[in-house]
């Protein structure tokens, strides 16, 4: 994905994306969002997920570690937080070309909605969104692609298991561990 | 018999404790049912069934050295025997969270469907100590990735202390969302069955507001009965109460030093 250069309007480090969305949405953002996942332990390092957006409401999105586009850069940034959000501003003539990319394409409402789980800011997308955006979204899942990523899901169990044993060595319950 | 069900999700917003409740009411057709609001950080099972203002609440009975008898803090509401609990942060910060085990094996002593409304997290011992105590869980959903990932998390925590997954329920689905790849292909990494997919409604938080649970607010709504139709899909198991009551006084958590 070829992108503009754009001005940095707002750079902050989250532990949810749906906050980034929410002020690309709040400032009516034409421009892209750099999300920088902080936890290498699920994803190698340098994974970088982009969304661009028209007047707050995503556009594409883009990952540059998978270079995969659409939902499935959506499921790759499904990671625990924290992540590190850059929001960049690009004049909207400057984007013409790069939003005419139909495989890169999501949704309005699918970031908000399926990735950072937030039904009100989905909602507010998708109020914000022109009818044709919401009439010719992209119909695929990206949590059906996270759902597809065996690995990144044994992965998120496998943190959660040892996560559950450390802390019930912390709050005393080691006694009642299945195999305590 | 008893059988204790932590209602759980890893995310807030999933409308666990309307679901909690309506699956309480649909079981309670059947079975004697209790509910605990045991998210006793964050509780709002007393604003579902119209008793913000009782007296007395769970965590009148998870303070040290108050002599409060159970039965003080149950309500015979819509079916159910309903322990709900109170808001104030100051009791929250006085309750004893492991007295919890006390409380529930005095419920499960007379009761036939122990449902334990569990926090909407794994940061704190009070919050993970219903999936403990339950003899299985009931994983509310929905279609988006925090909530499956979280869900997966909470479905770990609780096998870790021997608690398997009863089922999952997908809530507040909207219409238009095709959420059906979604589910079959979640249901490869949770235990149980597929419960049920309950529809996004707006009777949903009608019901909230007036203090009522969903299946007594608008029992003919779309989501009652998608809730009814998940609560017969639950096997609940036959255990002896008096075996269940003990094992949550003795066994399940050992005493702070």
């Amino acid at each position: 994905m070829r992108i503009p250069r754009g001005r940095l309007v707002r750079s902050r480090v989250v532990s949810d994306p749906g906050v980034a969305l929410a002020s690309a949405l709040d400032r009516e953002l034409t421009g892209y969002a750099v999300f920088e996942p902080q936890d290498a332990l699920l994803l190698d390092e340098g994974t970088a997920g982009i969304v661009t957006f028209d007047s707050g409401v995503p556009v594409l999105a883009y990952n540059t570690e998978t270079d995969r586009g659409g939902a499935d850069a959506l499921a790759d940034l499904a990671v625990p937080g924290p992540y590190s959000v850059e929001l960049y501003e690009v004049d909207a003539a400057a984007l013409e070309d790069t939003h005419d990319t139909p495989e890169l394409r999501v949704a309005p409402d699918v970031p908000a909605d399926r990735l950072a789980g937030d039904l009100a800011l989905a909602e507010r997308t998708r109020e914000a969104a022109p009818d044709d955006r919401l009439d010719a979204g992209d119909p695929a899942d990206p949590v059906e692609a996270f759902l597809e990523d065996e690995e990144k899901i044994e992965a998120i169990r496998e943190q959660a298991r040892e996560e559950a044993r450390t802390r019930a060595e912390e709050w005393g319950l080691s006694a009642a561990l299945d195999d305590g | 018999m008893v059988e204790a069900f932590a209602v759980a999700s890893g995310k807030g917003g999933t409308g666990k404790t309307t679901s909690t409740l309506a699956l309480g009411m649909a079981l309670a057709e059947q079975y004697d049912v209790t509910v605990v609001d045991a998210d006793t950080g964050m509780a709002n099972l007393l604003f579902h069934t119209g008793l913000d203002d009782v007296d007395v609440t769970l965590h009148d009975l998870l303070v040290e050295d108050v002599a409060t008898d159970v039965s003080a803090a149950v309500y015979e509401r819509f079916g159910m025997h309903v322990v709900p609990c109170g808001t104030s942060l100051a009791a929250f910060r006085a309750a004893d969270p492991e007295r919890l085990r006390g409380v529930v094996a005095d419920l499960a002593a007379d009761t036939d469907v122990l449902l334990l409304d569990s926090p909407a997290a794994l940061g704190s011992k009070s919050a993970v100590l219903p999936v403990v105590l339950a003899d299985r869980t009931v994983v509310v959903l929905q279609p988006t990735i925090p909530s499956l990932s979280d869900g997966l998390k909470v479905q770990e925590y609780a096998r870790s202390y021997g608690t398997e997954t009863a089922g999952i329920l997908f809530n507040r689905i909207r219409d238009d969302a095709d959420v059906d790849r979604v589910v079959d292909r979640a249901e490869r990494y949770f235990g149980g069955r597929t419960l049920g997919v309950v529809p996004e409604s707006d009777v949903a938080s009608d019901a909230r507001r007036a203090g009522e649970p969903l299946l007594s607010y608008a029992p003919e709504s779309t989501a009652a009965e998608a809730f009814r139709d998940a609560a017969a899909r639950i096997d609940v198991r036959a255990g002896d109460s008096e075996d269940v009551a003990d094992r949550f006084r003795s066994a399940v958590v050992p005493d702070e030093v």
